[in-house]
């Protein structure tokens, strides 16, 4: 079955396309969106295949998986796929209703597709350099989406974004060098055979350290975060709700597979650390979006409070807790990118997004107010919306490992997450005096709105359909942990060799 | 052989790590060129001593073979290098003409006008 690489060469296909058309237009602009749209339709496909209990697995150039690269699409991989074509059709429908043909940048539409391959290539990977390939895939195409339509402002703050990638990349790349001379292989699935008699290894100790780092700085763990809340802000916002979306969620799902699937699940160390890592990510920032009063930094310094959730449940590392970090994941992506879009609305209407200087959009526009009330509630975790079933698995599992310590931080945190949303809600939509404008003349702020409600009845459905979520999240963690099944079903894939010619 | 190696790789890595730290463009610039050399030659070690070993290449088929793969690794890698350093370049260019300097701390001093 060759259905894994459609996720990855549908954005190619795209991205040359659109290219080589040429100026933007409504054509270009369909053929976009419509190929978004036949991406969401594939992997929506690929997690109803693996909900089943498949694991689709393709071996590049049919050589046997032991020696050429292999992609594997589990039931994660497909959800995670599943996430990101449906936040990037969001992200492009929401830049048509921004503005009109004359005013799109005619590269940002490749480059975006190019980014959604990066990402959607990191999700099927099961080989580590191949894993490196699509993270600098993504990392290139990111680095010229922030500086493609950037003010002299935007540029400084690109470059601290683009200098600790670099280092990353370098450390990834020794990272991956090492893990050959330790196993002499690769492939995820020869790695976790090899691997799992040695826990003990002090040489193994060390490599999972430096992957910590390594995709630390990728998902914004504590001490590796300053290079995020000044550079996202600087971002158009259709290309930032992507951003905010996905990419710090790919280093999340790396840590996910290679804890979970790859290394052995001994070592107790590296997940106390995980786990201690993400109680200081979210405290910390979650006091710096409290100091921020513009809105895009303060949901720019959410995103890492968010991820040390994320973190902090893959840290204490048990069945439940993997689950409920793969939920918190399904959550937040929908808000957290809804969340920048109806920042961008709001933006629009008022003509700034400094909270000193908005206000009135409740009285004008109370269907937006609605929406943001629906989504910061859900970021905060109030029941039943859909933030509140990952905190609370994530606070079960912690109680049941008796890390009161931590759990009181998280708690702590969704209530100071509850404080800075009710900041931007007096700033920008209830307060306000008489003179501030809301510039609702304009009809393209309603066909963006259309695509942030389309969001956010996602993230409703999950918060009321809960059940049925938690349930899927379950069966992915199991898989995910489950690295015989894994690795039975990636080496299985023998080739087309004079023994075993494929049909 | 190794050993030296693995010392040329430290000493390459600390250098890489002090230029980086500098606030001249020109330094921080060669302290990443470094940084990938650096990385690319953890890759190429680890393919074993080359001692007596022939290269990948099918000549004479009785010689062992030094490993391939780390050669095959390291030559994307160095692609995907010289694609980034290339965007570097361009990146602290486009810097210096906006901002009319080349000491990077003086591009984060002033306050900042939105936050």
């Amino acid at each position: 079955m060759n259905w894994p690489v459609a996720p990855i060469l549908l954005p190619l296909f795209t991205a040359l396309a659109a290219l080589f058309w040429g100026r933007p237009g409504v054509g270009r602009r369909s053929l976009v969106a419509g190929s978004a749209a036949a991406q969401l339709a594939v992997s929506l496909g690929l997690v109803c295949a693996t909900l089943e209990g498949r694991i689709f697995v393709l071996g590049l150039g049919a050589w046997p998986a032991r020696f050429g690269i292999v992609l594997v699409v589990d039931l994660l991989s497909a959800l995670m796929l599943a996430l990101s074509t449906l936040v990037a059709l969001a992200s492009v429908l929401y830049a048509y209703a921004e503005s009109p043909t004359r005013a799109e940048h005619p590269l940002r539409a490749p480059l975006t597709q190019f980014l959604v391959m990066g990402i959607n290539l990191t999700f099927c990977t099961g080989d580590l350099f191949n894993l490196f390939v699509a993270f600098e895939i993504m990392l290139i195409a990111s680095y010229a989406l922030l500086t493609l339509e950037a003010d002299d402002w935007d540029i400084k703050h690109a470059f601290p974004y683009v200098g600790i990638n670099l280092f990353g990349s370098a450390l990834f790349l020794s990272a991956c060098g090492l893990t050959y001379a330790l196993f002499g292989t690769l492939n995820f699935a020869q790695i976790a055979l090899r691997a799992a008699p040695c826990a003990d290894d002090p040489r193994l100790w060390v490599l999972a350290l430096l992957l910590i780092v390594v995709f630390g700085i990728k998902a914004g763990l504590f001490p590796l975060y300053y290079w995020l809340p000044n550079s996202y802000p600087t971002l158009p916002i259709p290309t930032s709700a992507l951003f905010a979306g996905m990419l710090t969620k790919v280093g999340v799902y790396v840590l996910l597979r290679i804890f979970g699937t790859v290394l052995p699940h001994e070592l107790a160390f590296a997940h106390t650390l995980l786990a201690v890592m993400g109680g200081a990510t979210m405290l910390l920032a979650v006091m710096g979006a409290i100091a921020r009063n513009f809105i895009r930094g303060i949901l720019s310094f959410h995103i890492l409070s968010q991820i040390g959730f994320m973190v902090l449940a893959i840290g204490l590392f048990t069945p439940l807790s993997v689950a409920a970090c793969i939920l918190y994941i399904i959550h937040h992506i929908v808000v957290k990118s809804s969340l920048f879009l109806i920042g961008g609305v709001a933006m629009r209407l008022n003509g700034t997004d400094d909270l000193e200087r908005m206000g009135n959009l409740w009285k004008r526009t109370p269907w937006l107010g609605a929406l943001f009330l629906c989504q910061a509630l859900s970021l905060a975790g109030l029941p039943p919306l859909s933030g509140f079933w990952g905190k609370y698995l994530i606070v079960v599992a912690g109680l049941e490992q008796a890390q009161y310590a931590l759990v009181a931080v998280s708690i702590l945190a969704s209530i100071l997450t509850l404080f800075s949303m009710v900041k931007i809600w007096n700033g920008a939509f209830w307060t306000g005096s008489d003179r501030v404008p809301v510039r609702t003349s304009d009809w393209r702020w309603r066909a963006m709105t259309a695509v942030v409600a389309g969001l956010t009845c996602v993230s409703l459905a999950i918060g009321l359909g809960a059940e049925g979520v938690v349930q899927i999240a379950i069966e992915a963690a199991e898989r995910l942990l489950d690295q015989h099944a894994y690795a039975d079903a990636a080496l299985g894939f023998l080739g087309k060799t004079a023994a075993n010619p494929i049909p | 052989m190794s050993l030296e190696t693995a010392v040329l790789v430290g000493v390459m890595f600390s250098v890489a790590t002090y230029l980086v730290l500098q606030r001249s463009f020109v330094r921080i610039l060669f302290g990443f060129l470094i940084l990938t050399n650096a990385a690319n030659l953890v890759l190429l070690a680890m393919s074993g001593r080359p001692d007596g070993k022939r290269g990948p290449v099918v000549l004479d088929p009785s010689a062992p073979m030094v490993d391939p793969l780390p050669q095959a690794l390291i030559l994307t890698a160095i692609v995907i290098g010289f694609g980034v350093a290339a965007y570097l370049v361009f990146l602290l260019y486009r810097l210096f003409l906006d901002q009319k300097t080349t000491n990077a701390a003086d591009l984060y001093e002033e306050p900042e006008s939105n936050s």
